[in-house]
């Protein structure tokens, strides 16, 4: 369904002083320097899939996105979409896809955003029957009856989201992009929006790529990820896998009666924290059943559960690793 | 097809302003007034000269109003359908919201021209119509009827005329820029906005209304449709504006095709 190989995206940065004065200057002497936003990333996606693009602030995914949905020329690679070239921006493409930006929004802002629906059934030539079939839906699983005859501006940041996706649906895209889609909602609305993207999904067999800062969304979303850093790409494959790859340790969490010392707990793994009557312990996965065994037996234990590290921080000490390899490497080499 | 597809589209976003300038009814006397008052300003001299005088280096009073019908008509195209979309570009580029023109199926120089109308602005039309009956009653008899399709021609080519010089101002945009800065553009005009804004207040809309309406050649859009209503207009100069404005359209069109492909978006 998608395809790129060595997808490069560089930008040409102009250095704007600061001042009045210097900025004038530089209208006339400008230096350039070159962004390399994507260099050289390479993936297949197939029809249907759900892939989670993972990377710190910076780390050139919107950009991807961009390039993916043709609002980006590539500097260098190949790149197709359901067998379109993006940038070509050929009408057959345009209709098959949408890319959602969880900080800009379509809808107009002063009228109601059954108005902008109105507009993109007309730009998508959407039929008629269709497009009641659609919104029906859509009103449905958004619960947005009441929100999509008021102006856009009187709605809440949440469900606006919600109006935002609905426009970006009437024409049942086969191809979605979404680019934090759920920035700045409460955990609620994420909760709701990550259903809506999943039955979207199933329902129709799009193809899916969400970028998140919550790694809820990613894990709750994408039983794939692509984790992308400085425009490299430096995992793709399972969540799980990566999980297991980055922070091969268990948690196990322990409920207890009564309080216990401090060194009893340490004798049986590292303790991440402790307190009020929890405590979290980290340990090889090798020896999660004996220590398992070992609490039951010598503590006051009333519940165990045993964890996976939670992703943020998985995911932090992935970028942390990549970074030092990165000074590593650019260290220069002594005489 | 395609026509229909556009011009059911064109019907969409009329509804939609009509719903926004709805919203402001208050408008539609603040713009009448306005209208009012510039014109009746614009024709304060006229007044006095013609005083004086009875011809203008060969215009009686009757045919120097004519003129101004045709100015005040062209200000309310101008304002009422070509700015507001002006205004929503820039509004679009510094937003990075163009990315949504961009990923429609529809051509894109269609989506941004139409998108903003301010229905309102038809009262400076209506007060040009006005001038011209008042005009050719004080001339004393009735424009002829090629006279008037004339006319209704010039309208539309110096109504394309504006048009493309709007396009070409956006397209600029992209281009001077550099792209990828042109967020950097907007910001620092804004910058100025921010100054002491008695002085700079709307310095952006101010000097693009001055270039539009006053140095682009005036003569072309408001003394040959004036012209032609009292039939005085080489035929050669008719076929001139038709076949300038057309090459003018034609060239702007390509120019903004050129810069949308160097157009990258701001970052988020
Ligand atoms: N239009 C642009 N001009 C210049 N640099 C840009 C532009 N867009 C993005 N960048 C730079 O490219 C890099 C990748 O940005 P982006 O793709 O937005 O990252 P992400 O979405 O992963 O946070 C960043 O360093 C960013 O500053
Ligand atoms: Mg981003």
């Amino acid at each position: 369904m998608i395809s790129v190989r060595g997808l490069r995206k560089h930008y040409q940065v102009h250095q704007r002083p600061p001042g009045l004065k210097a900025a004038l200057r530089s209208l006339v002497h400008r230096s350039y320097t070159t962004v390399k936003a994507v260099d050289g990333i390479s993936f297949d996606i197939r029809p249907g899939e759900r892939v989670g693009f993972l990377g710190p602030n910076g780390a050139g995914k919107t950009t991807t996105l961009k390039v993916l949905s043709g609002l980006l020329h590539p500097s260098d690679g190949e790149v197709t979409v359901d067998g379109h070239v993006p940038q070509k921006r050929e009408e057959a493409f345009l209709k098959k896809i949408m890319l959602v930006m969880g900080q800009k929004q379509q809808l107009l802002w002063d009228l109601p955003p059954a108005e902008t629906f109105e507009l993109n059934r007309a730009i998508y030539d959407v039929p008629q029957a269709q497009y009641k079939k659609t919104i029906s839906d859509l009103i449905e699983l958004l619960e947005i009856g009441d929100l999509i005859v008021k102006p856009t501006r009187q709605l809440s940041l949440g469900e606006r989201m919600k109006c935002e996706l609905a426009a970006a649906l009437i024409h049942q895209p086969r191809v979605l992009f979404l680019d934090e889609p759920t920035i700045g909602l409460d955990v609620a609305m994420q909760a709701t929006m990550r259903t809506f993207i999943k039955e979207y999904n199933e329902k129709y067999g799009a193809t899916l790529i969400l970028t998140s800062h919550y790694m809820d969304d990613v894990a709750a979303l994408c039983p794939r990820v692509i984790v992308i850093d400085k425009g490299l790409l430096s995992y793709d494959g399972g969540l799980d896998a990566l999980v297991q790859r980055v922070r091969p340790e268990k948690r196990v969490v322990l409920r207890l009666s009564e309080e216990v010392d401090a060194a009893r707990l340490s004798s049986l793994g590292r303790v991440v924290t402790h307190e009020s009557g929890t405590a979290v312990l980290q340990v090889q996965q090798e020896a999660v059943n004996a220590t398992v065994t070992r609490a039951l037996s010598t503590l006051p234990v009333m519940d165990l559960t045993v964890e996976n590290a939670p992703l943020e921080e998985v995911m932090s000490e992935l970028f942390a690793e990549s970074k030092a390899r990165r000074t590593a490497a650019s260290e220069p080499v002594p005489a | 097809m395609k026509v229909k597809r556009y011009l059911r589209l064109l019907g969409i976003q009329l509804k939609a302003s009509g719903l926004l300038s709805l919203q402001y009814r208050a408008d539609f006397f603040t713009e009448g007034l306005t209208s009012l008052f510039w014109t009746f300003t614009a024709l304060a001299p006229l007044f006095v000269v013609y005083s004086e005088r009875p011809n203008l280096e060969g215009w009686s009073f009757g045919e120097a109003l004519l003129v101004v019908g045709w100015f005040t008509l062209l200000q309310g195209i101008l304002e009422g359908a070509i700015n507001p979309s002006l205004t929503g570009v820039v509004e679009h580029i510094r937003k990075g919201t163009l990315d949504f023109v961009l990923l429609k199926p529809a051509d894109a120089q269609f989506l941004v021209s139409t998108q903003r109308f301010q229905p309102w602005r038809a009262f400076n039309v209506l007060t040009g119509v006005g001038l011209f009956v008042y005009a050719f009653m004080h001339l004393g008899r009735w424009p002829s009827v090629t006279g008037l399709l004339a006319s209704v021609l010039l309208l539309g080519t110096s109504t394309l005329l504006l048009y493309s010089l709007w396009i070409l101002t956006v397209s600029a945009a992209f281009f001077v820029v550099r792209v990828d800065n042109l967020t950097y553009l907007f910001t620092s005009i804004f910058d100025f906005a921010r100054w002491p804004s008695s002085v700079f207040q709307g310095v952006g809309r101010g000097v693009l209304t001055l270039v539009f309406t006053y140095v682009i050649p005036l003569a072309l859009m408001t003394t040959f449709p004036a012209q032609a209503m009292l039939g005085r207009l080489p035929p050669q100069s008719l076929v001139g504006a038709v076949v300038g404005a057309g090459l003018f359209a034609w060239g702007s069109r390509q120019v903004w095709l050129r810069s949308i492909r160097r157009y990258t978006s701001a970052s988020s």
